[in-house]
């Protein structure tokens, strides 16, 4: 990540809310805000919804003491910020499980796009969350856990995932 | 997180992700089901996080800032008020307090009679304390139940 540094060196405790600390959380914003927005947006299937938690999840790391963390470190706690209003408003909402994902699509293969599309609507929201952050965000299984507290298992949703995908479709 | 699946895994995802792939990798993704299944739906996901990256608008940051600024003003206002709401519940049952045995035991009249039965000066002294204390806090209260009657009435 170009910005690591200038974000290393700003996520200090107590973020003094200056003009310095201003710049230095711009620089945060701009390096996490489109990968968080990406996140909310497959998680919540709406884009309105990943607007509004998304200015939640920062509003949040502002307002939040935390000890200080180096580039990856806030890295996961800003997705487990975002995770927890996730998961807040779905508790808030009975029709949250039958939300379609996000649109998912490889730019080469409309089929692959639809099996993955079909996949994913039948995942619980957790699942896909899962998924994304192991499959586009690349974090581990220890990284995921920390971000989410999540304790189901990747297998398992790649697993059930999996069920709706023609195999050997991968090309490379 | 319990670890199940092939070990591999992971590798193969991230080599998606740098481009870096091993001649090893490359034929164990061939052969292995469960890397390839990770592997497609890996691609179908960085497909649509590209999709996404395109479509978002991110506010600005000084907006998200300036609002978290007004929040922790709100939160330090909120705790603020409540505070001052225990004291002035304190303050009124003091008040309170000071009003009944003034008025029950006639204590001004009686004033003598109680500061002779208690032994030594400090506990005259104490008695006119809590008087004293008594005035202060009514003097006190005034302003600021005069100010919430103000805000109620709508004043």
């Amino acid at each position: 990540m170009e910005d690591a540094s200038a974000m290393a060196a700003w996520v200090t405790p107590g973020r003094e809310q200056t003009a310095a600390g201003e710049e230095g959380f711009r620089q945060l914003y701009e390096a996490t805000s489109r990968p968080l927005w990406g996140y909310l947006h497959h998680a919540s299937g709406r884009p309105d919804v990943a607007d509004d938690l998304l200015q939640e999840t920062f509003c949040n790391f502002l307002l939040h003491k935390t000890p200080p963390m180096d580039e990856a470190q806030t890295r996961s706690y800003l997705f487990r910020i975002a995770t927890n209003l996730l998961h807040n408003r779905s508790r808030s909402r009975d029709d949250a499980a039958r939300e379609e994902p996000a649109d998912c699509g490889t730019e080469t293969d409309e089929d692959a796009r639809l099996d993955v599309r079909e996949a994913m609507r039948h995942l619980k929201p957790r699942e896909r969350e899962l998924l994304w952050l192991a499959y586009v965000e690349g974090m581990s299984h220890a990284e995921i856990a920390a971000a989410t507290g999540l304790r189901i298992l990747l297998y398992r949703a790649r697993q059930k995932a999996g069920a709706f995908l023609r195999p050997q479709r991968v090309k490379r | 997180m319990k670890r199940m699946g092939c070990e591999h895994e992971m590798d193969a995802v991230r080599a998606l992700q740098t481009g870096k792939w091993t001649a090893d990798l490359r034929q164990h993704v061939a052969d292995c089901q469960d890397c390839s299944q990770a592997l497609q739906l890996a691609e179908a996901l960085r497909a649509a996080a590209r999709q996404a990256d395109e479509f978002c608008q991110p506010p600005d940051p000084h907006w998200i800032f300036e609002r978290s600024r007004r929040r922790s003003r709100e939160i330090a206002m909120r705790r603020m008020t409540r505070l001052l709401t225990a004291v002035r519940i304190v303050a009124a049952c003091y008040v309170v307090g000071a009003i009944g045995w003034l008025l029950r035991g006639f204590a001004a009249l009686q004033y003598r009679e109680v500061a002779a039965s208690l032994p030594g000066a400090s506990s005259r002294l104490a008695l006119i304390g809590a008087m004293v204390a008594a005035i202060f806090v009514l003097g006190g209260l005034w302003p600021i139940l005069r100010k919430h009657a103000d805000r109620t009435s709508g004043r």
